[in-house]
């Protein structure tokens, strides 16, 4: 029990996955001018939604999971959600993506690779991590937040608290087709990113997604250091395209052609390397009903009287 | 007036003089605040604004923006900060500008030094203030990491390594001091407007700074 009464859910770490981060869907706006990078959730729809099935609110402490997720054993019942194409099993049985399911006192839950590169795990409640300028984001470069600000390792103990919010199920549908982008600040540089697919190059991490293919010509190699906001696709000299992510350095000085829609950015956050992406030129106004229609889908849950329980159906096992 | 042009759907970037208008840009919107606005990061000659663009009207934030003055910087503090001056860059920045490494410390400890703006890793200061005419590259090749309290130049300013990072800045000397604590509020030592006085100490004098009872 915590001080306000509430059970308290510990969930062993039995395998770390490749690279799973304690974050959260927002980050840190409020820090940047003093150099602090946002961080949160890579695809903060997937962890919004991800918190949302367990009856979280958006912003709960939950684990990032990359290229291949980890095996946890809770101690005590608890609720969780999937978001993401990663395969998974609770107890051996399969626990597919987009809606809330029951994990038994001792439950094993154990989630592999898959088509996305990340996925988000919720665990009713939220997992319990003291924020550090306003957030639980992990920041891996600066080793802060989350978890000593670290990728979970075997063995570590993480807590959450039990809670009693509503399961629910994803009835919505996901965009797919070419990547939107609309100009940014230096669009002269612009010209090919649409004329040709481009490939995830191996460089990809929670700042930025490298591309390889036709090397772009730009008109200025750099340019006076400027704020960048989720989606700029920064051309440095070498000409390959960086679309940054979370983790980006606050400020930065290339030239940046265009800007990934905000609607979109979850999508590149979940190509793992190698993919390949085509980009699409839209306007500001295509990308602001964009952006409405993914808070819709985001909204699109079907209520569950009790989490899917792996024995007992739908029975209300959980409280 | 400010040359405002949209940065993607949902933030827009504010062109200023220079570095101390955008920081005077940015005290001006935490002072009076625009509804809808949710970032702010001061640039070289900008500030980036964004804003939610589920709820904000773009056009009207637009003009809002246009309209706005950067506010003056009440009090401009200084800060000092103690430096070994050993560097493993220091012989070939002394080249470069052609002075001797004592020549070289000289001119820095007694230079007057500003923080033009923060960032590249969180509490990594850029500092103006280097002499007219030091033109110092940055290195051709990058190290792959820098340790942290490096003190190094480039391109005209001063910069300390908050963490261990990688960097391409020429290694001059190393502080004791934390640039950047995030259990601190603010969580960073210098800040944009800030003064800075570089002194000299020993490396004794560092192993002091850091003995019992420091902070690392």
């Amino acid at each position: 029990m915590d001080r306000a009464g509430r059970r308290v859910v510990t969930i062993e770490v039995v395998e770390r996955g490749i690279l799973t981060t304690i974050q959260d869907a927002f980050g840190r706006r409020s820090w940047r001018h003093a150099g602090v990078p946002v961080g949160g959730a890579a695809d903060a729809w997937s962890a919004r939604l991800a918190n949302r099935l367990v009856g979280n609110n958006d912003n709960a402490a939950l684990l990032e999971l990359t290229l291949a997720g980890p095996t946890l054993r809770f101690t005590e019942p608890a609720v969780v959600a999937l978001v993401g194409e990663m395969t998974a099993s609770i107890d051996g049985l399969p626990f597919p993506p987009g809606a809330a399911r029951a994990v038994r006192a001792g439950g094993l839950l154990r989630i592999g690779e898959g088509r996305d590169a990340r996925a988000y795990l919720a665990i009713g409640g939220g997992l319990h991590v003291e924020p550090l300028l306003g957030s639980v984001a992990t920041d891996l470069r600066s080793g802060f937040g989350g978890l000593d600000g670290r990728a979970l390792r075997a063995g570590d103990r993480l807590a959450a608290r039990a809670s009693a919010g509503a399961p629910a199920r994803w009835i919505g549908v996901r965009d797919d087709g070419p990547i939107r982008i609309v100009d940014g600040p230096h669009p002269s540089s612009a010209v090919p990113l649409t004329e040709r697919p481009w490939r995830v190059g191996e460089e990809a991490d929670r700042a930025g997604v490298r591309l390889d293919g036709p090397r772009i010509r730009g008109t200025d190699s750099e340019v006076p250091s400027m704020g960048l906001p989720l989606g700029a696709i920064q051309v440095p000299p070498d000409g390959r395209p960086i679309i940054m992510l979370a983790d980006r350095p606050v400020t930065g000085g290339y030239p940046v052609p265009a800007v990934v829609i905000g609607a979109d950015i979850g999508r590149v956050a979940r190509l793992r390397p190698g993919d390949e992406l085509r980009f699409a030129s839209v306007s500001t106004e295509t990308a602001r009903s964009a952006l409405r229609r993914a808070e819709d889908e985001l909204a699109a849950l079907e209520m569950l009287d009790a989490p899917v329980d792996d024995e007992l159906g739908w029975a209300g096992s959980h409280r | 007036m400010s040359r405002v042009r949209p940065f993607g759907e949902g933030a827009f970037l504010v062109g200023v003089d220079g570095p101390e208008a955008a920081q005077g840009l940015r005290r001006a919107l935490v002072a009076e605040p625009i509804d809808g606005v949710i970032g702010l990061v001061p640039g070289r000659y900008s500030l980036l604004v964004e804003f939610d663009a589920l709820i904000a009207d773009a056009t009207a934030l637009e003009a809002e923006l246009a309209s706005r003055s950067p506010m003056p910087d009440a009090a401009s503090r200084l800060r000092r900060i103690p430096v070994v001056y050993d560097g493993p860059d220091l012989a070939d920045v002394a080249a470069l500008v052609g002075l001797s490494e004592a020549e070289l410390i000289e001119a820095h400890a007694t230079g007057e030094h500003r923080v033009l703006f923060v960032g590249f890793a969180p509490g990594f200061a850029y500092i103006g203030g280097l002499p007219e005419g030091w033109r110092i590259p940055r290195l051709a090749t990058p190290r792959t990491r820098t340790a942290a309290g490096s003190v190094a130049v480039a391109d005209g300013m001063t910069g300390i390594y908050p963490a261990d990072l990688p960097g391409g800045w020429r290694v001059i000397g190393r502080t004791p001091v934390t640039l950047f604590d995030p259990r601190r509020t603010p969580p960073v030592h210098l800040e944009a407007g800030d003064q800075v006085r570089f002194r000299p100490i020993s490396p004794e004098d560092w192993e002091r700074w850091t003995g019992p009872g420091a902070e690392w």
